[in-house]
């Protein structure tokens, strides 16, 4: 990770220099930028590289969850449409934070075109 | 918009899609749906008079007054059924915990909380819906046509 981390700087000092060298009129705060975009591109890239693969038994989206709700849903929420009982049920706190967001927009959309 | 096809064709299906949403947000907890999609219905349904007819008749239809009552009401009925919850000694909008009466699984009164907060959600999608649109709509009407010159 340090020599990863080095190359990258080493790469951004002579793109750098070299923008400097052949482009006389680059201002160097566009080249700082570029080079802080490519960095951080870097790291997302990173990211997504070690993300888990689409399906793969072992995913940490595989757990006991799901299998509560399926088995102890109807038990525990008393309604047979398991989707309705996890969203108004066991996320519940979410569903109202869901509703929130609709009322902030609307309320939003309200006070600026109500204004003009 | 001024055509007769469409008028009466809205005038005879907007009926339908408004029991159709209401049986999606009362069958929220028993079959797919519920009250974010069964509420886009119902405010579908009074966008498309607007639409067919204008402003005014959509407005006849659900005033301005009412839908925001609709939409705060409902944002505040969700919040107070999980406010009893926490009265009735569970967690906040907890539902089996807080003995809500969850009656027999696949019947139209069961569930406990869950149909009462479906309700109150679609309520809210569907002022949502309304006011956003009746907003966007009376907006353009304030300024004018654009085509026209010094509107």
């Amino acid at each position: 990770m340090p020599n990863q981390v080095l190359m990258i700087v080493i790469l951004a000092a002579v793109l750098l220099l070299a923008a400097a060298r052949f482009f006389p009129r680059l201002q160097l705060r566009t080249v700082l930028t570029l080079a802080l975009l490519a960095v951080i591109g870097y790291f997302l890239l990173i990211t997504v590289a070690e993300m888990p693969l689409f399906g793969k038994a072992v995913n940490p989206a595989h757990n006991e969850i799901s299998l509560r709700y399926l088995e102890q849903g109807v038990a525990e929420t008393g309604v047979i449409n398991t989707v309705s009982g996890i969203i108004t049920d066991y996320r519940a706190f979410d569903t109202l934070g869901e509703a929130t967001v609709l009322f902030v927009a609307i309320a939003a959309v309200i006070a600026t075109l109500k204004s003009h | 918009m001024e055509d007769q096809i469409t008028r009466l064709t809205s005038r005879l299906v907007v009926p339908f899609i408004q029991v159709y949403g209401i049986y999606i947000i009362l069958h929220g907890h028993l079959s797919p749906g519920g009250g974010f999609s069964g509420g886009a219905i119902f405010g579908a349904s009074l966008v498309l008079m607007a639409l067919a007819f204008n402003l005014s008749a959509g407005v006849k239809q659900i005033s301005h007054q009412s839908a925001s009552l609709m939409e705060s009401g409902g944002a505040l009925g969700y919040a107070l059924v999980g406010l009893i919850a926490l009265l009735w000694g569970g967690n906040y909008l907890a539902n089996r915990a807080a003995s809500f009466p969850l009656g027999r699984a696949g019947e139209l009164f069961s569930g406990g909380a869950i149909p009462v907060i479906t309700v109150f959600v679609g309520m809210k999608v569907a002022s949502t819906m309304v006011t956003l649109f009746y907003n966007l709509i009376e907006g353009e009407a304030k300024v004018g046509d654009p085509e026209k010159p010094g509107a």
